[in-house]
């Protein structure tokens, strides 16, 4: 049977002042995942080994880890991609080590929080007790979906080198973020967020190393909406932002077509007659 | 009240300067934004020798002369040809950095398919002319300034 | 002053610098006699157009170099009060830098 070695990061804060590397080889399959390799560890070698995981088909963003110096998904990394007959796997750096290839992520999610990652609409009563659908047309989605489809892994974060450094600079996910808030036509919070990132913090910090991007695995592309969130930011300065129009919602239910009678389903009834 | 006071604080876990200068299995952009940085610095000390050795102006032609002997040492001229270089290499990627700050050159946002590709890696090929357009100047400066000794 | 007034002014700094600094090297190197001998150097010192060029390129050049070192320094995680203390530094630093720096083009007009 075909055998990998995995190097794994192990640190407990009860015992070890500082990580240190663990081996372990274990039997490979076709299609195994990191993720399973770490499984299989815990399962049949060394059960004290802590790692997050969760939907183990790269939705949650869970069991982000440095695979081989590069963050990635580790359900979502086939160990044959990575062409090695070694596997090295640390927690995410940029955020601190709870333990073994558990990270913190509590800084990621109060960024996120600061940006105001939800809409924003003149008409707050709507917002809180919506009487129908805001209307947005397709090209309108299309502005702004691809930054929407983020999972809050943090692969991002790990992979920004002003993170390495600057524990106050805002990241490219929340940042992204606020570009997605921003560029929705439903939301009209564009200028509390360009103050809030328009900072010695915030958007300006980022000088287009395109790491994130590189590392995120939903295909957000976390760099354009950067760039884009700058432009917004310029224009905005330079009071050459066309002033957003308000949305609004779908007409009331009089107004629209009268609905198609749908047929009678015949559902039998116990003893009825066919 | 027990477990909360045993609690630990996670290990902090920055890279530093290491994840500025280590661009790793990353790609060419990571590379070219620490040249930049490198070359910033580079022309940081530049303008400061520069402004040193005009400096000696105000001592007339005697001071200006002595000063020119000095820096007519070999060592002197590799560096005036690395500040150029260096210029070359600043100015055109700030250029094009400037650009996709503003949302330029770097497309539209679209629905992410399977398999993704981002716009660092759709507008790869800018990067490549970029970069051969940096070395053909950096080559002619070399051949018509340093090699023939203009 | 915003972030992004900072910024803005970084990339016409940048322009400027660009033209500037191309056409001091380009015209220097293709005038006459070699750019640093002394009789080049006492023509150009004489020439307010010259001047002109120096005060500009050392402003933008100053303004340019500074703020991409306060950038930089930045990104050590300084809290908001260091910050402060960077900006003001900064300015001073630029400040003197230029008053050294024009004393020598204006002095030998």
């Amino acid at each position: 049977m075909e055998k990998i070695t995995f190097k794994v990061q192990r640190y407990d804060p009860d015992k070890d002042k500082k990580p240190h590397i663990q081996v372990f080889t274990i039997p490979f399959k076709h299609g195994m995942t990191v993720l399973d390799g770490l499984i299989y560890i815990k399962e049949n070698v060394d059960n004290t080994l802590s790692f997050r995981s969760s939907c183990r088909m790269g939705i949650c963003g869970s069991c982000g880890m440095l695979i081989n110096n590069l963050p990635m998904l580790a359900c979502h990394t086939p160990i044959e991609e990575l062409k090695k007959d070694t596997i090295t796997v640390k927690s995410l750096p940029n955020f601190p080590i709870v333990r073994d290839l558990v990270s913190d992520l509590s800084l990621l999610f109060a960024k996120h929080k600061s940006i105001k990652p939800y809409i924003i609409a003149p008409d707050m009563a709507e917002i809180e007790k919506p009487t129908a659908e805001f209307l947005q047309a397709q090209g309108q989605l299309v502005e702004f979906v691809q930054f929407a489809y983020c999972v809050k892994c943090g692969l991002c974060m790990a992979a920004c080198p002003t993170m390495a450094t600057d524990k106050h600079f805002l990241g490219p996910q929340p940042l992204a973020q606020a570009y997605r808030y921003s560029a929705d036509r439903r939301d009209s919070g564009a200028k509390e967020r360009f103050r809030e990132t328009d900072t010695p913090h915030g958007i300006w910090l980022c000088h287009l190393a395109g790491a994130c991007s590189e590392a995120c695995p939903k295909g957000v592309d976390p760099a354009l909406a950067m760039q884009l969130l700058k432009r917004g930011i310029i224009s905005d300065s330079l009071r050459l932002r066309k002033k957003p129009v308000p949305p609004s919602v779908a007409p009331p239910q009089a107004e629209k077509k009268p609905r198609v009678a749908v047929p009678d389903f015949t559902i039998k009834k116990p003893g009825a007659k066919s | 009240m027990e477990a909360a006071s045993k609690q630990k604080v996670p290990l902090p876990n920055r890279l530093g300067i290491k994840g500025w200068a280590w661009a790793g299995r990353y790609k060419i952009e990571r590379y070219l934004y620490t040249l930049h940085r490198l070359t910033g610095f580079g022309l940081l000390a530049y303008i400061a020798l520069h402004l040193v050795a005009n400096g000696s102006r105000l001592w007339g032609e005697s001071g200006w002369e002595s000063t020119m002997n000095f820096m007519s040492n070999p060592g002197f001229k590799v560096g005036e040809y690395l500040v150029m270089a260096a210029f070359i290499y600043h100015a055109l990627n700030g250029g094009r950095l400037m650009l996709q700050h503003l949302g330029f050159t770097l497309g539209k946002p679209k629905p992410p398919i399977y398999p993704y590709v981002d716009s660092m890696r759709r507008r790869r090929p800018l990067v490549w002319v970029l970069l051969a357009l940096i070395m053909a100047l950096a080559i002619y400066v070399l051949v018509e300034f340093v090699i023939s000794g203009d | 002053m915003r972030e992004s007034h900072l910024k803005i002014l970084q990339y016409i700094t940048a322009i400027g610098i660009f033209f500037l600094v191309g056409l001091h090297l380009i015209i220097s190197h293709l005038s006459s006699g070699e750019p640093t001998d002394w009789t080049s150097v006492a023509q150009r010192a004489s020439s307010a157009s010259w001047l002109a060029a120096y005060i500009l390129i050392l402003i933008f050049g100053i303004y340019h170099g500074l703020h991409g070192v306060r950038g930089l320094i930045l990104e050590f995680s300084l809290p908001d009060r260091a910050v402060k203390v960077l900006n003001y530094s900064i300015v001073f630093v630029g400040i003197a830098v230029f008053g050294y720096a024009i004393y020598i083009p204006v002095h030998a007009f």
